[in-house]
């Protein structure tokens, strides 16, 4: 149970908790916790919007990842462009997106779709209610950090995802199951994990 | 906070920073040049064509100067870390980048620094080394040499996965022959890496599965010592790992288990590990990344030439699932030449998979797409068709997916290009789909016609293979592909500078005429003239004059105005015939002129005078006419080929037969044809039997020997059912050309 607790602090990254997790209960937390203060630099750039040192981190890091993962880097590049639209700066996203999102989705034909859709933010007056507007949304950065999360952990042989959350989803797929075949103790709220006793 | 676009210095700007006195200035315009090629090809190229990388190869240099002059640490640390960084960077993915790096003289250098004391400095070096070992332009490592394995050992032994994944991707680029595979063997290399196999982590794993693969290429012998007791069960970890839960170490398990099934007969061989593969391969597919890219590749790897693996495939559906995925539409073109390639081979042995591939259906909206196919079938419509028939339905059917086929033929990927060519041809060899007419229609001749023109070779000639099949055609008319110039084009391609590109136009032009009418044939030989059929008859490359002698026998087969074709502009064509057969450089050229002399002494007593005069032309004190060779070679269709012809020459009913018999009977050819009686080979007995068993009457033996001069059609009913087929067979591309009629 405590390597499922030290597996999910180390994975999302919450340093400082688990260095008082293994004062406090001795488990390992079995990667260099060091590793992970460079990681988390990396994902707050990211979800702070600070993108250019987002990239420029990744980099010290590890050089690889962004020259291996078109994907990842097309993604950071387009939040860029989509932070340079929110601060106003629309000659500047122009240009940006001609010089470096373009040859982008011209080395690969899959980008131009999401390179037209952020490109598309500056025709509309109201961005809040557009089809494209959730790239706007705080929800986007989240999303591009998280994935830049995974991929730094991945590099670092780590898995990208704490086995916690799997945990519970298999523990309720499978109490699906038993239900259709007998009566049991279960556990349905997962926040106190309380056996309850089957109802009649 | 949001950040604000810094407004960047221009390329060239930096590259002079990167030459100033001032460290600081310049560490960190080395550290931009990093930050701006990263992820960004078009980048690389930009600063590469300014010079950058020597440049930057300079500073590594320098700074391991400064480290042996013991300067300062820190500083010296950062510049190294940064200009290896850099380096590696222009080295990945990016062919010219890796030159550069080479021809700057930088390798040598990186190769020192692994012994850095520095970690940051040694990591950042063995990956810019691995980037240059993931490229073909790599230097090649001599692992023969003792001190190079040992170097290589100690790599694989490091702690650090950066120098001993840059182990691994030496084995996997540098590693050819079977000697370097013992060699690596011997030196307990492939034993480390199934320890890497097991307790290492993720990218180690998948590295050691790669360079496995390299080292049990085309080796049993490897293969079974690694897989001897001594080792445990290492065969099972790979087995494990292809249902690991990281998709590109089950691609990469995968490939290995491939490579050892198709080296050795005696490993993964039950019906278990071959379903387990074909499933695990397809459901690869799904992966939206490289290694969905990379997963049709592998799985034609896997059943290519193999009957009983195409059956498993087919019955798990794997045509369904291709097509599932050719339909989404807009792949990456890796992705798109890899799943079309795969097709081909699953269509390139088994008529149930082609039925099964031409019998797909389409989405809705394609519902208007056939017209195309069914109007030039003959079929005229001004609404949407109802099929009136099974075989009209089928057509139907069948024009959707070819016209997938069809848009693949005109993308903007060469691979692709050749890819759908490929697939085309294996479809196509069908003889049932063929003789009902499915292919010659303007949806897939013009785009393939288009394709005679292409600026690849490579596509040029894969167009030319499916051509080769779609012109033989029994039912309709070829008239689609004259009319769009396929013809004019084909005879173009005849005097091209490749090679490969005039064999295989001859090769389509010789299926276009076999069993053409009289003008068509005509209109290709005006077309081809005498001077140019007789000059790639005596082309440098023997399969051109193979295809070539083809194509004259195809000619002159069938009316005896054709046979004229051989005596144009003096004899050109068959004076060439002659002179090529006198030094044959193998059977085949043989046995297609042999048969081409044979048609031709099918003809009037002219005709056969003239090939008699050529069987017995000497050369210099030679007295030993080729027919000898001939009835003598190790290959019977050749011996076939000499009989028959012989046989025409002797024609009972012909004036001049007598004479020439004594001709034969002189040059010592009768009694080798007596000594042959009991050759091994029917065709042979049957083409001697004809010599020695005349019929008298005058009306059978016209009617066995017939104007055709090969085997007339009353024998040939008289052959089996399966023999006929058989004959039919041998049709299509990849075998031999059309023969018995």
């Amino acid at each position: 149970m405590n390597k499922l607790v030290m597996n999910f602090l180390v994975t999302k990254g919450y340093v400082e908790a688990a260095k008082k997790f293994r004062m406090e209960s001795g488990t390992h937390p079995g990667i260099d916790l060091a590793t992970i203060t460079d990681r988390m630099a990396v994902k707050k750039a990211a979800q702070c919007g600070n993108v250019e040192d987002a990239i420029e981190k990744i980099n010290d890091l590890n050089p690889e990842i962004l020259d291996t993962n078109p994907q990842l880097f097309f993604q950071l590049q387009q939040q860029r462009l989509i932070e340079l639209i929110r601060n106003g700066k629309v000659e500047e996203a122009l240009e940006f997106a001609q010089e470096e999102l373009a040859p982008r989705a011209e080395e690969n034909q899959s980008f131009l779709e999401e390179l037209e859709r952020t490109i598309s933010l500056l025709a509309f007056e109201d961005t809040s209610n557009c089809q494209v507007g959730e790239l706007l949304d705080i929800s986007q950065r989240l999303k591009t950090a998280s994935e830049v999360n995974a991929a730094v952990l991945t590099s670092q042989s780590h898995e990208k995802d704490p086995k916690l959350p799997s945990l519970l989803k298999m523990l309720i797929w499978a109490q699906n199951k038993l239900d259709k075949k007998a009566a049991y103790p279960c556990i349905n709220d997962l926040s106190n994990a309380r056996l309850e006793e089957p109802t009649f | 906070m949001p950040s604000a676009t810094v407004n960047k210095p221009r390329p060239s700007e930096l590259l002079s920073r990167l030459t100033s006195a001032e460290p600081e200035v310049k560490v960190r315009a080395l550290r931009e040049v990093k930050n701006q090629i990263i992820g960004n090809r078009t980048k690389k190229l930009s600063f590469l064509k300014l010079g950058a990388v020597p440049a930057v190869a300079g500073i590594l240099a320098d700074s391991i100067d400064d480290v042996t002059e013991n300067n300062n640490c820190n500083n010296t640390n950062n510049f190294l870390v940064q200009s290896a960084a850099a380096l590696g960077s222009f080295a990945c993915g990016f062919d010219a980048g890796v030159q550069a790096v080479l021809d700057a003289g930088a390798f040598p250098n990186l190769l020192r620094l692994l012994a850095n004391p520095n970690e940051k400095v040694v990591d950042a070096v063995a990956r810019a080394l691995r980037m240059i070992y993931q490229s073909k332009l790599a230097p090649k490592y001599d692992f023969l040499q003792q001190k190079n394995m040992e170097f290589l050992i100690s790599l694989l032994n490091s702690e650090k996965e950066t120098v001993s994944g840059l182990g691994a991707s030496i084995i996997t680029r540098s590693c050819e022959t079977n000697l370097e595979q013992k060699a690596l063997f011997d030196a307990g290399i492939l034993r480390k890496l199934n320890s890497l196999l097991e307790g290492g982590s993720l990218s180690q794993r998948d590295a050691s599965l790669e360079s496995l693969a390299t080292v049990f290429r085309n080796n049993p012998e490897v293969i079974s010592k690694f897989a001897g007791p001594e080792i445990g069960r290492p065969l099972s970890s790979i087995i494990d790992l292809a249902k690991d839960r990281y998709p590109r170490t089950r691609l990469l398990a995968c490939m290995c288990l491939i490579v050892i099934r198709n080296a050795s007969p005696h490993f993964l061989q039950d019906i278990g590990i071959k379903t387990k593969l074909i499933h695990i391969l397809l459901e690869l597919l799904d992966d939206p990344g490289q290694v969905g890219d990379e997963a049709p590749f592998a799985f034609s790897s896997l059943i290519a030439q193999k009957e009983d693996l195409q059956k498993l495939a087919l019955e798990a559906n794997a045509i369904d699932k291709f097509h599932h995925h050719i339909k989404k539409g807009s792949l990456h073109p890796r992705r798109y030449e890899g799943i079309l390639l795969a097709l081909a081979d699953m269509c390139s042995k088994l008529e149930s998979c082609r039925t099964k591939f031409l019998s797909l259906q389409a989405k809705p909206s394609q519902s208007l797409e056939p017209f195309k196919a069914l109007a030039s079938n003959g079929i005229h419509t001004a609404t949407k068709p109802k099929p009136s028939s099974s075989r009209d339905q089928e057509l139907m059917l069948a024009s959707f997916v070819l016209n997938l086929v069809a848009d693949a033929l005109t993308d903007y990927n060469a691979g692709v290009r050749a890819a759908a060519c490929i697939c085309l041809k294996s479809v196509t060899r069908s003889i049932q789909k063929l003789s009902a007419g499915y292919f010659m229609n303007e949806t897939i001749v013009i785009p393939l016609v288009q394709l005679f023109l292409d600026p690849s070779t490579s596509v040029q000639v894969a167009a030319l293979g499916a051509t080769s099949n779609i012109v033989v055609d029994f039912t309709t008319s070829k008239s689609i592909f004259v009319q769009c110039g396929g013809m004019k084009q084909l005879i173009q391609l005849a005097k091209s500078m490749e090679s490969s590109v005039r064999s295989n136009a001859l090769w389509a032009l010789k299926n276009f005429v076999f069993q053409a009418d009289n003008r068509l044939k005509e209109g290709v030989f005006s077309e081809l003239t005498a001077s140019l059929l007789s000059s790639l008859i005596r082309d440098p490359e023997p399969s051109v004059q193979e295809q070539a002698l083809a194509l004259v026998r195809n000619l002159v087969d069938g009316c005896i105005n054709l046979i004229e074709f051989v005596f144009a502009e003096d004899g050109l064509i068959l004076g060439a015939i002659g002179r090529q057969l006198q030094c044959a450089s193998k059977a085949e050229i043989g046995i297609q002129g042999m048969y081409a002399l044979c048609n031709v002494a099918s003809g009037n007593e002219f005709h056969r005078e003239a090939v008699m005069q050529l069987l017995f032309t000497q050369m210099g004190d030679k007295n030993q006419s080729f027919v000898v060779k001939f009835l003598q070679s190790n290959d019977s269709q050749l011996r076939t080929a000499t009989v028959w012809t012989i046989v025409n020459l002797t024609c009972p009913s012909s004036p001049g037969a007598p004479c020439r018999l004594e001709k034969l009977r002189n040059a010592g050819i009768v009694s080798q044809i007596k000594n042959m009686v009991n050759d091994p080979c029917v065709d042979v007995k049957v083409a001697i039997f004809f010599i020695f068993r005349i019929s008298p009457c005058e009306n059978s033996a016209r009617a066995i020997y017939g104007f055709r001069g090969q085997l007339s059609m009353s024998v040939f009913i008289h052959y089996s059912e399966y023999k006929r087929q058989e004959i039919l067979k041998q049709l299509v591309f990849q075998s031999s050309s059309p023969l018995f009629f």
